[in-house]
């Protein structure tokens, strides 16, 4: 095992002081008439700090990685002596920059390019972990496809796991519940976050929108566990008891409608809080336009805000949607773990995040097709919210450039 | 000053807004189908005063309009008239270009749909051509109506503000420094088309060009810190101003 934390210490202070040393000497060196400096002295002792810490720690941390993934085997050296290394790097490193520091160096160039890299290297990390992400995925599916065949998977009917084998293991009676419940959720949440954005960003006193705003924000710092309590106890008897039951149409306290109710109001802020920030980036310019044409106020709106906003629209109603299919606490509490293919909306069904939970919690073994399908499902999830989102990229990208 | 059809009459119209006082007791008569023009330095309230004709000071909440201003011997700030009338005639084109984020087409058959001007598409299509051809525009916009008016050039722009404006088949055109944002050669037209607008309107213009001023307008009106200062024929002020400080204005010692 390597050892972090000794090594680290001993490049941070070979950084620190290479930094000091450096400017310290750029300074000297023109007897202190900074005016003949190529740059501020700082970025003489900046361009030593990174020449000193950065190779380092990347090779420090690159290593540690590989020995953590490949197992202690594939370490060539010992620890001491790799430790050796990277404190020697660091040393070299200053020693190097050290001696190149003189007042002719261009070294606010040289140290505005280590930030670059530094910046570079952070969005890369977010790609990567993505790739890392997506390649994980990729690789228990396909143990799950040799296990299991993929023609039950996506066009079978039936859910029904087996941990004694024989499983028949079906995403569509999932995706079903998934779509339709999202569905729901998006009938409540699109049009009346819609309003709220347009009452409050057209019609609402800065007063009232002040005030009115936050509040619909705070929804959306609710935690979804205690929306599904929401659903559980209250809204989920409430159907079966005012609506399901008068009109025989079961008796069961989980069901989509449950489900789908409390989660168009928790996706409510989402819609009416981006459409309003997209409703006031439309120009004054265009509503004076329609306003000077003898259009009325809500004939602006209609014909006027709304279409300019739209991109923005499609955009908050795509990311309402990717949260509304991803949601999982809600559909446990609101509409049960029945995986089944119904059209009644007072029924229980359940969704693919749901059933990726219950497949990996209690005993799982790594190995049998009833654990490695949660693989399978979340890689399916992930390529549907994809699509998703790039079709919204494709639309938004459409209109604005009809827009602009 | 020649005496001609009054259109507009402005009486003793004072602008509030929140506590500055922007207009001062305004009183003011404009012909019909001529050019006006208000001049003045930045401030004075040349644009507030044009957006009291169309009301459009309306949609601002701070601000308060007294006094009568009369369309025909109508006043447009009585109860009973709805603002969204008033504007259907009188329409106004903006300093900057606006125009929708909707084809060439749909920019100018806006005014007329909401209105309900034509019966079928025949009859939206003629009024469509009838107004790019009074703003000079369809010989270039002919070939793509149904492209993004958006895709215009800045002066293509502003003449769709007015075609848009004029398919609405307003009385008044206000204009608000309608060539502020454009280069010389699409003002130079802009110019050419106010001058061919007059025959059928009565044209306002708010301009921070005193030569375009005199080159455009019949009557010019001088309005320095929210006083209309002196109002007469273009030429006569340009040439021989009564007060002192048009004369300084114009001459370019003040604004």
């Amino acid at each position: 095992m390597v050892s972090l934390s000794f090594p680290f210490g001993v490049i941070l202070v070979l950084a620190v002081i290479g930094y000091l040393a450096a400017r310290r000497k750029a300074i000297s060196m023109v007897q202190g008439n900074l005016r003949q400096l190529q740059a501020l002295p700082q970025a003489y002792g900046q361009t030593v700090f990174f020449t000193t810490f950065l190779p380092a720690m990347v090779i420090l941390l690159g290593w540690a990685f590989v020995v953590r993934i490949m197992g202690p085997s594939y370490a060539l050296v010992s620890d001491g002596q790799f430790q050796a290394f990277v404190i020697f790097t660091a040393a070299a490193g200053l020693m190097l920059s050290y001696s190149r520091t003189k007042p002719s160096q261009r070294a606010r160039a040289i140290s505005e390019r280590w930030i670059m890299g530094l910046l570079m290297a952070a969005s890369a990390l977010a790609i990567l972990t993505t790739i890392g992400i997506v390649v994980s995925m990729l690789s228990e599916s396909a143990n799950f496809f040799r296990q299991h065949s993929w023609s039950d998977f996506f066009f079978g009917t039936v859910w029904a796991p087996n941990f004694r084998g024989g499983s028949e293991l079906s995403i569509l009676p999932l995706l079903w519940g998934t779509l339709y419940i999202s569905f729901i959720s998006l009938i409540i949440a699109v049009p009346v976050g819609l309003y709220a954005a347009i009452y409050l960003s057209e019609y609402a006193s800065p007063s009232l929108r002040s005030v009115a705003k936050p509040a619909i924000e705070v929804l959306a710092g609710i935690p979804t566990i205690v929306y599904g309590l929401f659903a559980l106890i209250t809204v989920g008897p409430m159907l079966r008891d005012f609506f399901a039951q008068p009109m025989g149409l079961g008796s069961s306290s989980s069901s989509v409608m449950t489900a789908g109710l409390v989660m168009g109001v928790m996706l409510i802020p989402f819609v009416s809080s981006l459409s309003d920030d997209i409703i006031n980036a439309v120009p004054q310019a265009m509503r004076d336009g329609s306003l000077g044409l003898g259009a009325t106020k809500s004939e602006t709106i209609r014909q006027v805000v709304v279409p300019a906003a739209l991109p923005g629209i499609v955009g908050a109603v795509l990311l309402a949607a990717s949260r509304a299919i991803g949601e999982t606490m809600i559909v446990v509490l609101g509409a049960g773990a029945a995986a089944r293919f119904d059209l009644n909306p007072f029924e229980a069904m359940t969704t693919v995040t749901v059933k990726i939970v219950s497949q990996l919690t209690g005993d799982t073994d790594f190995a049998s097709p009833e654990t490695l399908v949660a693989f399978a499902l979340g890689l399916s999830l992930f390529v549907i919210t994809l699509g998703l989102n790039i079709v919204a990229l494709v639309i938004v990208r459409k209109y604005r450039e009809q827009y602009e | 000053m020649t005496k001609l059809p009054i259109k507009i009459s402005a009486r003793n119209v004072d602008v509030f807004y929140g506590a500055t006082h922007a207009i001062k007791s305004v009183n003011v008569e404009i012909a019909d189908k001529m050019v006006t023009s208000f001049i003045g330095p930045s401030g004075c309230g040349k644009s507030t005063f044009l957006r009291c004709i169309n009301r459009m000071n309306d949609t601002i909440d701070v601000c308060r309009v007294t006094g009568d201003i009369l369309i025909d011997a109508e006043d447009i700030y009585d109860r009973r008239v709805d603002p969204v009338q008033l504007r259907a005639k009188v329409g106004m084109v903006f300093q900057k270009p606006n125009p929708f984020p909707k084809s060439i087409y749909d920019n100018v058959a806006y005014g007329p749909k909401i209105h309900g001007m034509a019966r079928n598409k025949l009859e939206l299509d003629e009024i469509v051509e009838k107004s790019l051809r009074r703003a000079a525009l369809w010989d270039e916009a002919k070939d793509r109506l149904q492209e993004p008016g958006t895709g215009l050039s800045g002066g293509q722009q502003q003449r769709l503000c007015i075609a848009r404006a004029v398919a609405t088949e307003p009385e008044v055109l206000l204009m608000d420094e309608p060539c502020s944002a454009l280069d010389p050669i699409a003002t130079a037209q802009i110019e050419q088309l106010i001058d061919e607008l007059r025959s059928s309107y009565s044209v306002v213009i708010v301009t921070h060009s005193m030569a375009q001023a005199s080159r455009v307008s019949d009557r010019t009106a001088f309005f320095h810190l929210g006083e209309l200062v002196e109002y007469g024929d273009t030429s006569h002020i340009f040439t021989n101003p009564s007060d002192k400080r048009t004369e300084s204005y114009i001459t370019g010692r003040i604004g």
